[in-house]
């Protein structure tokens, strides 16, 4: 009953904490005597935490079984050991691992990211879309001081049915087990370590309504495998990931749709979906955070994609080199990805004269340059240019002469625009898009973004 | 994160003990400190006159009371540290900052870092830019911090805890809380 009682207070405590971390712009004279008094609960939780410790050291020391017993409480005992919480401001010691300094976090955290657009083409408004993109929602939960589980499920344009254009989708769902202080394990469906999006593509973690068109073109992201990866993290800098995982599906390729055109890896990933999986992949990546604000890194996967459902093998092999670097208000980055599928020829031999192709290689890199030019308390306003050149079939395998298909044209997309902040989790974007080669396309983008 | 950190502490408030811990406080100081013979534990209070005068500098206090650990050999003053946790981006981050008797940074450290991303804030390069800076810097990621890419959470949130520790054992000085 006693437990029960404080571990109602902790969550008092622990959420009326959370309440007064929150940021804002003004402290009232209700929210000081609210910290007062929070700071007196805590004192007085402190008091009746050491008050049973005492006295449940006493009930140890006068059993036999002392040692054993006192093994099997060891969170009282701990704070028997250390009375004085030595960790402040004092109202975070609830959250403490007395002694020790080391805070405590909830186990199970829910989390969430989303984002709406509107997206105006500037020749022709008719097509003028507004689109609940994504809701994300999250949850963590830690299992032990080692082990934690990571999921996200996510639903695309805001109705899902038949009749609907919507998707839901589980975007992760791994456990992550730490095995040393720089080595950690993640086993089931993780993003992959490519670029700079996929692992970072909350809405406010990039600049722009929509993502940059190499990272969703050429670098299918969001981009997840089932698998295992092992991350390690050095002192030096150096952060790698590497991993075996399932991999592309070469033998769902549609010719007769445009999406193969539009992503070739989008096309053919499988995202763990009943996926076939005879071939297996494997990456890895390597970033390099040894300066601060500087980032250089790269990545590289590569598997089987045809699961001996097909006369002949093929093979998917994606790779990028990507580098960011942020001196004060600046956000400066830069990244190239280049993929190639091999084998192509006797794949594509019997779809001459459809709409795609399977390309044998594509690619595309950008330069975004950012500056945060307003800020006052939590606003921020950071205007940004990017652009971008992608192509998307950059090469075809030799099908002879008249038959082998012509590269497709290298799109040119400069996109300028700027993110409006309000604190680290709110973001509103607006941004104009200039299509070189599809003209037509271009567009005004707004939207709107969450991430907590 | 405040619906979400509020939700998840109501639903799980017996949280066990977990950390991919790099330091105890106790080796934290020790470090800062290496000189110091012994650390007295102090517990200063904030009243609202003060709290309001943290506000105002565009800092929330968040605490009225903070324990704060004085390092000393013999009996001269060497410096304080004080240790505190900032959730990152999804969990909570520990560390302690050490600061000199004249009140600019002495050091900082990562005493534990959970998250799958961003742990390169424990990197010594970035923690560095924190060292020699007093109230008097702006302390903020973007500005005189520079941000890690991946970690920009983590980044934002330990340096505006850090910025509050430093204003808070400034503050103590001024009204002889702290020697």
């Amino acid at each position: 009953m006693k437990f029960h009682r404080l571990r109602v207070a902790a969550a008092c405590v622990a959420a009326s904490a959370a309440l007064l971390a929150a940021p804002a712009n003004a402290q009232s004279a209700s929210e000081i005597e609210l910290a007062r008094r929070l700071d007196q609960l805590a004192a007085e939780l402190a008091s009746v935490k050491a008050e049973l410790a005492r006295m449940q050291r006493e009930r140890a020391s006068a059993t036999a079984a002392a040692a054993a017993a006192a093994a099997a409480a060891s969170a009282p005992a701990a704070v028997a050991a250390s009375p004085a919480v030595v960790a402040s401001p004092v109202v975070a010691s609830e959250s403490q691992a007395q002694g020790s300094g080391i805070a405590l976090g909830p186990s199970t955290v829910l989390t969430s990211y989303g984002e709406i657009h509107y997206n105006r083409p500037t020749h022709d408004s008719s097509k003028a879309v507004a689109d609940l993109t994504r809701f994300v929602l999250g949850l963590q939960h830690r299992f032990d001081e080692k082990t934690k589980l990571v999921t996200e499920l996510e639903v695309e344009h805001a109705v899902s049915s038949s009749s609907d254009p919507g998707e839901v989708e589980i975007e992760q769902a791994f456990i992550e087990r730490q095995l040393a202080r720089q080595w950690a394990l993640r086993a089931g469906l993780f993003l992959i370590p490519a670029g700079l999006l996929n692992e970072n593509h909350e809405p406010t973690a990039f600049y722009g309504v929509e993502r940059n068109f190499v990272e969703t073109a050429i670098i299918p992201s969001t981009w997840r495998e089932g698998g295992l990866q092992v991350v390690g993290s050095f002192d030096n800098g150096v952060t790698t990931q590497l991993g075996v995982t399932t991999g592309f599906d070469l033998t769902k390729w549609d010719a007769t749709s445009n999406e193969g055109r539009e992503s070739p890896l989008g096309a053919i990933h499988q995202e763990l979906a009943l996926a076939k999986a005879r071939d297996l992949s494997v990456f890895g990546a390597v970033n390099w955070r040894g300066v601060p604000g500087l980032l250089v890194g790269g990545s590289v996967f590569t598997g089987g994609a045809t699961h001996a459902q097909a006369t002949t093998s093929s093979r998917v092999t994606l790779w990028d080199v990507h580098t960011r670097y942020t001196p004060g208000r600046w956000d400066l980055s830069a990244l190239y990805s280049r993929g190639t599928i091999s084998n192509t020829a006797a794949f594509n031999t019997p779809l001459v004269g459809s709409a795609s192709l399977v390309p044998a290689s594509f690619d595309g890199w950008y330069g975004q340059a950012a500056f945060r030019l307003w800020s006052r308390g939590d606003l921020s306003l950071a205007p940004f240019v990017r652009w971008e050149e992608f192509n998307t079939a950059r090469s075809f395998a030799s099908l002879g002469t008249g038959l082998t298909p012509d590269a497709a044209p290298t799109e040119r997309v400069i996109t300028v625009g700027a993110n409006f902040n309000v604190g680290p989790g709110i973001v509103f974007k607006a941004d104009y898009q200039r299509f070189r080669v599809s003209s037509d396309a271009d567009r005004f983008n707004l939207g709107m973004g969450w991430s907590f | 994160m405040l619906a979400g950190t509020t939700v998840a502490a109501l639903a799980a408030a017996p949280a066990s003990a977990f950390a991919v811990d790099y330091l105890s406080l106790e080796e934290a100081q020790r470090l800062m400190f290496p000189d110091a013979d012994h650390f007295d534990s102090r517990e200063i209070a904030l009243d609202a006159t003060q709290l309001q005068a943290l506000d105002a500098q565009g800092i929330r206090g968040r605490s009225a009371r903070w324990t704060v650990r004085i390092a000393r050999h013999g009996d001269t003053t060497l410096g304080v540290v004080v240790a505190d946790a900032v959730i990152g981006k999804f969990e909570l981050i520990s560390y302690a900052v050490g600061i000199d008797g004249d009140g600019a940074i002495r050091q900082v450290e990562i005493l534990s870092y959970r998250e799958s991303h961003g742990g390169e804030i424990r990197l010594p390069a970035w923690r560095r830019q924190f060292v020699g800076k007093t109230q008097a810097a702006p302390l903020r990621v973007g500005d005189d911090i520079a941000n890690i890419s991946g970690a920009t959470l983590s980044c934002t949130h330990v340096t505006d805890g850090v910025r509050r520790i430093v204003a808070v054992v400034a503050l103590a000085r001024r009204n002889g809380s702290l020697p």
